[in-house]
């Protein structure tokens, strides 16, 4: 059961159960609880041949125990999001705590992911539960609908969620070259139907140069 | 009460005729009235031998105190800034940490070893928060930083509280803490959960905890 304790803090009541967390992000607890690194990223063999060739090793502990267990991680803002089998896709570095029985993957992401900042490769998280995703400021979370699609800069992108198609956009003109762009050459256009997690603030990112 | 928090990092504090108040050195923001701030060499209160024992303790950080009649305006660094009233309890705390406090505080250094021997000293070191630690007894408010936002945590004999070191930020009451090591043969390896320390808190008062694992 996640729960925020103000914007910066997430609260986990645990009878038993377990709830995935980044390494480290433990601020206190009451109660029993037990601490295990896991090897994030995926399951099994693949996962792990996976995670080795993407670089989207987020280092994952599994947390177990009775009681509650606070988390935070550098005073970001954390965001909580429910998941009913959809599929969320989110930075690895973006992503706090799931539940236990959310499956977490990796998929290649293309271009925009290096545009981010981020390497080639972003992390899924899939099933019924939970997920708390952390921003640089508080989050917004904006509606893509099939007449609506959204166009973000890759730099505050941090995750989305739904049946949506992403496509890259460029905006490099010869005034690029000549260091004269608007800082915003490059875009993430968003199609279909989903949600779409901004943060109101930029990554240094290669698009943010030009 | 003396201080007001105006946001999340600011605190506006009410100065009156021959109540004094100290505060971290260039904290001060702006201020209304006749206020007059005097470095204060001793770094608090007391005579030679509490600035001695600070200065030893490494708990000295350079303060000011701060009197007349007005209103003053402190922040630091951009940290956010948490009001504690103490009434007749202790406030344990590092000295980097405090912002301000009324003078009707009383300040003190504790010996972190004094707690728990060996252990204790070994825990100041893990910690890193030094052998000594600054204590505040009285009634009056504190005015303490942190990075990030701050959650209280009540402490109860049956339910003692687990602090990730790096987030620990201040705590009151009758409060004992020990050093708890979960390390383990992954540890060892290399796997570590990144918590094989936590500061375990028991006894009867309140924890305040930062929303970060960053020190200040």
């Amino acid at each position: 059961m996640f729960r925020l304790q103000g914007s910066k803090v997430l609260a986990v009541d645990m009878t038993g159960d377990a709830v995935k967390a980044k390494n480290g992000s433990m601020v206190a607890y009451d109660g029993q609880m037990a601490f295990k690194k896991l090897s994030g990223g995926g399951e099994g063999l693949r996962g792990m041949v996976t995670r080795r060739l993407t670089g989207e090793q987020m280092t994952v502990m599994e947390v177990k125990g009775h009681g509650t267990c606070w988390f935070a991680d550098r005073a970001s803002e954390i965001n909580l999001v429910g998941l009913q089998g959809d599929k969320l896709y989110v930075e690895s570095s973006n992503l706090l705590a799931t539940d236990a029985g959310l499956r977490t993957g990796t998929t290649f992401t293309g271009l925009r992911g290096a545009s981010q900042g981020n390497g080639l490769f972003t992390t899924t998280v899939e099933g019924h539960g939970q997920a708390a995703i952390m921003s640089d400021g508080p989050a917004v979370v904006l509606r893509v609908s099939a007449q609506y699609p959204l166009t973000v800069d890759p730099g505050a992108y941090i995750a989305h969620q739904g049946n949506l198609r992403q496509s890259f956009q460029s905006g490099v003109t010869f005034r690029t070259f000549f260091g004269e762009g608007g800082g915003e050459a490059f875009q993430i256009r968003f199609e279909g139907d989903g949600l779409v997690y901004i943060q109101p603030s930029e990554r240094n990112t290669i698009a943010g140069d030009v | 009460m003396a201080f007001r928090e105006i946001n999340s990092k600011m605190v506006e504090a009410t100065v009156l005729p021959g109540q004094r108040l100290f505060s971290q050195r260039g904290a001060m923001l702006a201020y209304k009235g006749e206020v007059s701030f005097t470095p204060n060499m001793q770094g608090g209160q007391g005579g030679i031998m509490s600035m001695i024992g600070r200065r030893v303790a490494n708990e000295a950080t350079p303060l000011m105190s701060v009197e007349g009649s007005g209103t003053v305006l402190f922040g630091h660094g951009g940290h956010h800034v948490q009001v504690i009233n103490l009434t007749g309890d202790t406030l344990y705390v590092e000295a980097d940490r405090l912002l301000a406090f009324e003078g009707t505080l009383q300040q003190g250094t504790m010996f972190m070893g004094s707690q728990g021997g060996v252990m204790g000293m070994v825990r100041g070191q893990v910690t890193g928060q030094g052998l000594f630690t600054t204590t505040l007894k009285g009634h009056g408010a504190a005015a303490v930083m942190a990075h990030g936002g701050v959650i209280e945590l009540p402490i109860t004999p049956q339910r003692p509280i687990h602090v990730d070191p790096q987030a620990y930020v201040a705590h009151r009451g009758e409060v004992r803490n020990k050093l708890s090591t979960a390390l383990g043969w992954r540890d060892m390896v290399g796997r570590g959960s990144g918590e094989a320390f936590q500061l375990e808190l028991s006894g009867q008062g309140t924890v305040y905890v930062q929303a970060s694992e960053e020190k200040l």
